[in-house]
């Protein structure tokens, strides 16, 4: 069949019209999925938050005895200064002090600076392990000088001291009865680990 | 529901009625000459782009009866449009109606009913009214075109049945048989008393019958004929009375008001009699088969096309407008389910804040106290001193004393990182790493055997107690792919003991 210009201009109002309702109807369904996809996700971040809230309320028994044992631990490493900012004046002082009750007959040191070792995800911010790597240069008479001076500057604490490498060498000198002579010497390369926690309150 | 025009068009008089709903009301009444034609034409110029159509209720209108090759589509227009043009001088309003299949021996034919007026000049000038006016003019009818769709409405149920109403025209007779007209005739009546209409109708089905029956259009013998009597309001039980049944003819007479009711006509006009069922039914229910061209319905095909178009539009929309509100109720309930699950988290995280309330008292938060004593645990792990290791070197040294230390050197890391991987070592793990060098006293520097014996003995003995052996570096090289050499006796003994380095680790947890 075909249509006049006259006709097909009558036709072109309604068609106009069937096609604005149809794209509203369109449009109406898209809509209705895109707000059912929101839902949806909603619904699945809810759902694992719920799921996550109720296993964490089912272990806090657990949590609470968790966290009582890490509590010593974690206030012992405050107290000790692990945790905390460095402490290099400190370190200073305990070293000196430990040549002086040890009698030690050469003692240099050298603190290089600090570095992060790595940062452990926590909540709300994050935990920071630092390391200062510090080379000590021992004359020893005697190899148990240097277990004492480790043993001492483990005990004088403001960090947690891991020790990384010691090189013992014979000195060669020969002992001559009027003076002290060190028999050894060692090198040790010591880690001078601490900890920022950027949650806890000072 | 749009209003509706229908023209009844009578020899004398013509009466214009409006249809809505199920109501039906006389807008306009005009003469049958020309006068009536311009009181019509000036009527129509208030009624621009309405919906019309015609109900002629005429005597001269022809039925005949034609077989055509079974066909369908262009071919069957075809042949119907020159079986028309044979039949009829002006083919303008007439029509072919299909009485359904005949058998005749191996060819398929088609039963058709022609049908037109004897005289459609006389409608001709209110046609061209119509057209000139711009009106939609949804078909032209005639009354027994109508007859069949009463008929069923009035109970008829397939089988041949007479249908005798009484119109402003006459009386009005039509045959129906199968749901289709075959034949109809109006005889024109006089005022008279219903008794003397009741005696009237009985006669002039008696002659309807015997001319059918001459047609051969009904069987000389056979089952009786049902007559449907359209009684005038009241008359019922009078018309009862005078139409007794007989071996050809039952007559059922059914009342003004219930035909009203079967057609479902609330009101009629006042002075109308049957017609007003036939106006009715052209309004609401016309029947495919009418007498207007094509052309002549242009108008009101192109505004069905326009109703079609914005329906199938909003019907594209109902059924969009379902969908999508079905996908509102799921949202609306992944909602309900998702507030649910929130408020089930919240009370979650108020009962666990409540419980924690009562831990004691860090100064950090527990997920961050957590995380310091692992990593540190871990970190602590990894680290070691060298008391053990001198210990465990001590010990081993007592029992080799012609053994005598130059160097140790104690380091954490990985064996594998080192120059000499040793293949025992496993790759990776944090390990105490004692790195021995030293000499042999008291042995004979010649004496390759015994010094290498007793080095491989001191290594041996160093690899236990947690440590294994990762390198021992013999004073002389003893491999098939080093060079060894000696000189036995000859040479003066530079007094220098042989030197071995010997490589332990031992794996941190």
């Amino acid at each position: 069949m075909n249509f006049t210009r006259e006709e097909l201009r009558k036709l072109a109002t309604p068609l106009l019209v069937a096609l604005a309702v149809l794209g509203a109807g369109a449009a109406l369904i898209w809509s209705a999925g895109e707000s059912l996809r929101d839902a949806q996700r909603t619904l699945a971040a809810a759902q694992a938050e719920r799921k996550q809230n109720a296993e964490r309320l089912t272990r806090i028994a657990e949590e609470e005895r968790e966290v009582s044992q890490k509590l010593d631990v974690y206030q012992r490493l405050k107290s000790l200064n692990i945790l905390g900012e460095e402490r290099r004046l400190e370190w200073a002082d305990a070293i000196t002090r430990i040549r002086t009750q040890r009698e030690l007959l050469d003692l240099r040191y050298r603190v290089e600076r600090q570095q992060l070792l790595y940062s452990a995800v926590g909540k709300p911010a994050n935990v920071d392990f630092f390391a200062s790597t510090m080379k000590v240069d021992l004359a020893l008479l005697h190899e148990e000088d240097l277990l004492r001076f480790l043993a001492d500057l483990r005990e004088s604490g403001n960090a947690f001291y891991s020790v990384k490498r010691c090189a013992l060498t014979r000195t060669g000198q020969a002992a001559t009865g009027t003076t002290i002579t060190p028999r050894l010497r060692a090198e040790c390369e010591i880690d001078l680990v601490t900890i920022l926690d950027r949650a806890s309150k000072q | 529901m749009a209003t509706r025009r229908i023209l009844y068009f009578t020899a004398e008089d013509h009466y214009l009625y409006r249809s809505q709903g199920s109501a039906l009301e006389l807008e306009a009444k005009f003469s049958g000459d020309d006068l009536g034609v311009s009181a019509f034409r000036e009527h129509l110029r208030g009624q621009r782009r309405a919906l019309y159509s015609v109900l002629a209720d005429l005597a001269g209108e022809d039925f005949h009866e034609e077989l055509i090759p079974y066909l369908r589509g262009s071919d069957r227009a075809a042949v119907i449009q020159r079986r028309l043009a044979q039949r009829y001088r002006d083919t303008r309003l007439a029509a072919a109606l299909s009485l359904g299949q005949a058998a005749s021996g191996e060819r398929r034919n088609e039963r058709l009913l022609l049908t037109s007026f004897t005289n459609t000049q006389q409608l001709a000038p209110w046609l061209d009214a119509l057209e000139e006016a711009g009106a939609r003019l949804s078909g032209v009818y005639s009354v027994p075109l109508l007859a069949p769709a009463l008929a069923a409405r009035l109970g008829v149920k397939g089988e041949r049945a007479l249908v005798v109403t009484a119109t402003r025209a006459g009386l009005r007779q039509c045959y129906v048989d199968q749901n289709r007209l075959r034949f109809a005739r109006l005889e024109r009546t006089v005022e008279m008393v219903p008794q003397a209409l009741a005696m009237f109708v009985r006669s002039e089905t008696q002659r309807l019958l015997q001319y059918l029956v001459t047609l051969r259009a009904l069987p000389r013998e056979g089952a009786p004929v049902q007559v449907l009597v359209l009684a005038p309001p009241g008359q019922r039980a009078l018309f009862e009375q005078a139409l007794v049944s007989d071996g050809r003819l039952v007559f059922r007479s059914v009342d003004y008001a219930d035909a009203l009711k079967a057609v479902g006509l609330k009101s009629a006009p006042e002075g109308t009699a049957a017609e007003a069922l036939y106006l009715h039914l052209a309004a609401r229910k016309p029947p495919a088969e009418q007498f207007a061209s094509r052309e002549e319905r242009r108008s009101f095909f192109i505004w069905q096309l326009q109703r079609g178009i914005v329906a199938a539009g909003a019907l594209g929309f109902a059924a969009c407008a379902l969908y999508g509100g079905s996908r509102w109720l799921e949202v609306m309930n992944v909602r309900s389910q998702a507030a649910v699950q929130n408020r089930e988290a919240q009370l979650a995280a108020q009962q666990y804040g409540r419980i924690t309330a009562t831990f004691p008292v860090t100064q950090t938060t527990t997920e961050n106290m957590k995380v310091t004593v692992v990593e540190f645990s871990k970190l602590a792990e990894q680290s070691a001193s060298p008391e053990r290791s001198f210990v465990h070197v001590s010990r081993v040294l007592e029992e080799f004393p012609q053994m005598e230390l130059d160097s140790l050197v104690w380091s954490v890391g990985r064996p594998g990182a080192g120059a000499d991987k040793s293949k025992s070592a496993k790759q990776g793990e944090i390990s105490v790493i004692v790195e021995i060098s030293g000499r042999v006293n008291a042995t004979q520097r010649n004496d390759y055997r015994a010094i290498t014996g007793q080095v491989q003995r001191f290594a041996a003995a160093l690899a236990g107690s947690g440590y294994r052996l990762l390198r021992t570096q013999l004073p002389f090289d003893v491999t098939s792919e080093g060079t060894l050499s000696g000189d036995i006796g000859t040479g003066p003994d530079t007094g220098e003991a042989p030197r071995f380095t010997i490589v332990v680790a031992r794996r941190l947890p």
